[in-house]
């Protein structure tokens, strides 16, 4: 193999470099989809759900679960269980001075539903603070909520203007927005409209969102009415003040989930104390779901009784998904690299045809001729391989440790329910995988150029130049 | 004791247009311990018919018989097999494997045999010592001279102790000094391990050293003489 250093250096280059963008890319496309699912199941999604069986068709406030506390009991008393949430979920519309919305308001018992959810570690920063027990007619809201009904202002000031310049935004853009200080905007159109005026296209991409963010001024308490039907589908509504503001890599969920107490909501609603729509579960152990999902329904055949993967089908399908779209990805890897070494090993025999032949003349039979070949070529094939997995160990674990910020995308991919910080991770597992793929890969390649070995004959092979 | 027999050997190669007849009629027997030359013009046959008793290339007509064994009926990985354990060959470029030492390069076919470590070393160090190389094991053939390389190549042509040694044009690149050295180790060699040494050389050094000269022309023997 060392014979001809530079050939096989390029060669092994060339797999480590395959390797690696291959093995990278799993990693980054696994982080993200890690990361989604991780943050739905935190924050958005329970592991399982009960409801009644017309809630999720109808959405009807008569839809409530009967004999809530037996129900609750039962729940607990299922092996598998972590924690419960009971919730009061109401279709209704969300109204500011300036703009209303259709929002889904949820009533939930804070305490309870810190054990199942961890909303409450999503507060914005000084924009308040999560639900508590105590506080009466108050909303925790989504941020792109919050923008959508211009609870969010944007104001450019001296703080704004030092924040700017500990980001290391140039002096050159800073000077730009000096003329709007002091000036309010009522929402983010507004602002970037009146912002990029006066930036470049390039300042714009790079620093826009930078600048937004910065100088997004939240109106503290400020006023949210919410309307809806109550239990006898009469109009009914109230007056919050906004407790805090939450983020989630997910601008969909932001817009719809406006989260209240559930007693201010059922005083609202007619709704009893002990009457809930939804029961949400935390499960110990992911890995028991369909075990404990399959536990619930038999306890509850009235009721419908569903699993993360069921309430959130794409999740489960891109979960599911992406493992066979790594191994399509890794299989158009695995074949130009399978290209690279046949060529490699087709010039290696045309190279050692005297050598060959010679070999055959002194009594090397065709099983180990053929051997040599193979051996060869995984050999290469491993050596390139281990190289690039090592290579790509390393990029993967300083990129989780870092993370790798994509915030001039972040408003799409949030928008898709991604975040816009990427930590690649990737299941060990992947690399036994990839490593027995490539020594298979470089079997598969030598099987040619071991063949057109032992077809030399080896009287005219000794007397090749 | 006789190591080789070719009966009435003829080999004829056909293309569409002509048929080239470049062994006709070829009948020798072999004894152990022979020191031989084949001689003749360019296209006389001495390599075509190297080749044949060497089991590399089979025979138009005719046997080759070597320790009463027919090539002719033995398959494929017999040959090799029987090639490797009876034949040595010498070759006109030397043809050692250039990523393994002397050492390495001699103890191959050992490996191949599956020798015991130590009978291997033993017999590479004696026959690495014959050659006087024996100071040179852990060179590689690209630190050794053209007349070394071939040492080790005649070396490595012994060590499973053949029944005859097939030499092609050994000396066709070396300079007379080399060629010389080289003629005495084979024929110290010959004498010792009482393996039968067979050339094929335009070479008169190789002629006169030898003990029996065979003349090829147009594919027949035309003398056939003993020293």
């Amino acid at each position: 193999m060392w014979r001809n250093k530079t050939r096989s250096l390029v060669v092994i280059s060339s797999i480590v470099v395959g390797v690696f963008a291959g093995v990278y890319s799993i990693a980054f496309m696994n982080g993200m989809i890690v990361q989604r699912v991780d943050s739905a199941l935190s924050n958005e999604v329970a592991h399982i759900q009960i409801n009644h069986k017309n809630f999720r068709s109808n959405n009807d406030i008569q839809d409530i679960i009967q004999n809530g506390d037996e129900v609750y009991r039962k729940i607990q008393n299922t092996d598998g269980v972590a924690a419960i949430s009971r919730r009061t979920v109401i279709t209704g519309m969300a109204n500011t001075a300036s703009k209303s919305t259709g929002v889904q308001v949820i009533g939930v018992n804070p305490d309870d539903e810190r054990n199942v959810f961890k909303l409450y570690d999503k507060v914005i920063k000084e924009t308040g603070s999560y639900l508590t027990p105590e506080k009466h007619n108050v909303a925790f809201v989504g941020e792109a909520l919050a923008k959508e009904l211009n609870i969010i202002r944007y104001e450019i000031n001296d703080l704004v203007i030092d924040s700017l310049r500990k980001l290391e935004i140039p002096e050159e853009v800073i000077g730009k927005l000096e003329q709007f200080k002091g000036k309010r905007f009522k929402n983010e159109k507004l602002f970037f409209k009146k912002v990029k005026a006066e930036l470049t296209e390039k300042e714009s991409a790079s620093f826009g969102r930078h600048i937004a963010k910065t100088s997004q001024r939240f109106r503290s308490r400020a006023k949210l009415t919410m309307t809806f039907l109550d239990k006898n589908n009469d109009q009914t509504g109230g007056n919050f003040r906004i407790a805090g503001l939450y983020n989630l890599p997910n601008n969909m969920y932001e817009k719809m989930q406006v989260f209240v107490l559930n007693e201010d909501l059922k005083a609202l609603t007619g709704l009893e104390a002990y009457e809930y729509h939804q029961y949400l579960v935390k499960i110990n152990d992911t890995e028991f779901t369909n075990e404990v999902t399959q536990s619930l329904r038999e306890s509850f055949l009235d009721l419908e009784v569903l699993n993360w993967k069921e309430i959130a089908p794409d999740l489960a399908m891109t979960e599911d998904m992406v493992t066979q779209f790594y191994i399509v990805f890794m299989s158009i890897i695995l074949a130009a690299l399978a290209f690279g070494i046949l060529n490699t090993m087709l010039m290696v025999v045309l190279e050692r045809t005297k050598e060959l032949g010679m070999l055959t003349a002194i009594g090397m039979n065709k099983r180990r001729v053929f051997s040599m070949i193979m051996l060869e070529s995984i050999f290469l094939s491993l050596v390139g391989g281990v190289l690039g997995m090592l290579v790509s160990k390393i990029a993967i674990d300083i990129s989780y440790a870092k993370g790798l910020n994509f915030a001039n995308w972040e408003e799409g991919m949030e928008a898709m329910g991604y975040s816009s910080v990427i930590y690649p991770t990737i299941e060990p597992y992947w690399f036994v995988v990839m490593g027995v793929m490539i020594a298979i890969t470089g079997m598969i390649s030598s099987i040619y150029p071991a063949y057109k070995a032992l077809k030399l004959d080896p009287a005219e092979a000794i007397r090749t130049e | 004791m006789k190591v080789l027999e070719i009966k009435d050997v003829h080999k004829i190669y056909n293309s569409t247009e002509i048929s080239v007849h470049a062994v006709n009629g070829v009948n020798l027997n072999f004894e152990a311990g022979e020191f031989a030359a084949i001689v003749g013009p360019s296209g006389s046959g001495k390599t075509t018919l190297l080749n044949m008793i060497g089991g590399l290339d089979k025979p138009t007509e005719g046997e080759i018989i070597i320790n009463n064994t027919n090539l002719a009926n033995l398959k494929s990985k017999e040959l090799i097999d029987f090639r490797m354990r009876n034949i040595g060959f010498v070759f006109q470029a030397y043809n050692l494997i250039p990523v393994l030492t002397a050492k390495e390069n001699v103890e191959f076919i050992m490996n191949l045999q599956k020798w015991a470590k130590s009978d291997r070393d033993n017999r590479t160090y004696e026959l690495l010592k014959a050659v006087g190389l024996d100071d040179r094991a852990n060179n590689r053939p690209s630190q050794l001279s053209g007349g070394q390389q071939q040492r080790v190549a005649v070396a490595r042509a012994l060590a499973s102790k053949p029944m005859f040694v097939l030499a092609d044009e050994p000396t066709a690149n070396l300079d007379s000094k080399s060629t010389e050295k080289l003629l005495d180790i084979m024929e110290g060699l010959n004498r010792k391990e009482n393996i039968t040494f067979i050339f094929s050389t335009h070479d008169q050094r190789v002629v006169n050293k030898a003990r029996r000269v065979i003349t090829l022309e147009d594919g027949k023997i035309v003398e056939d003489n003993v020293k």
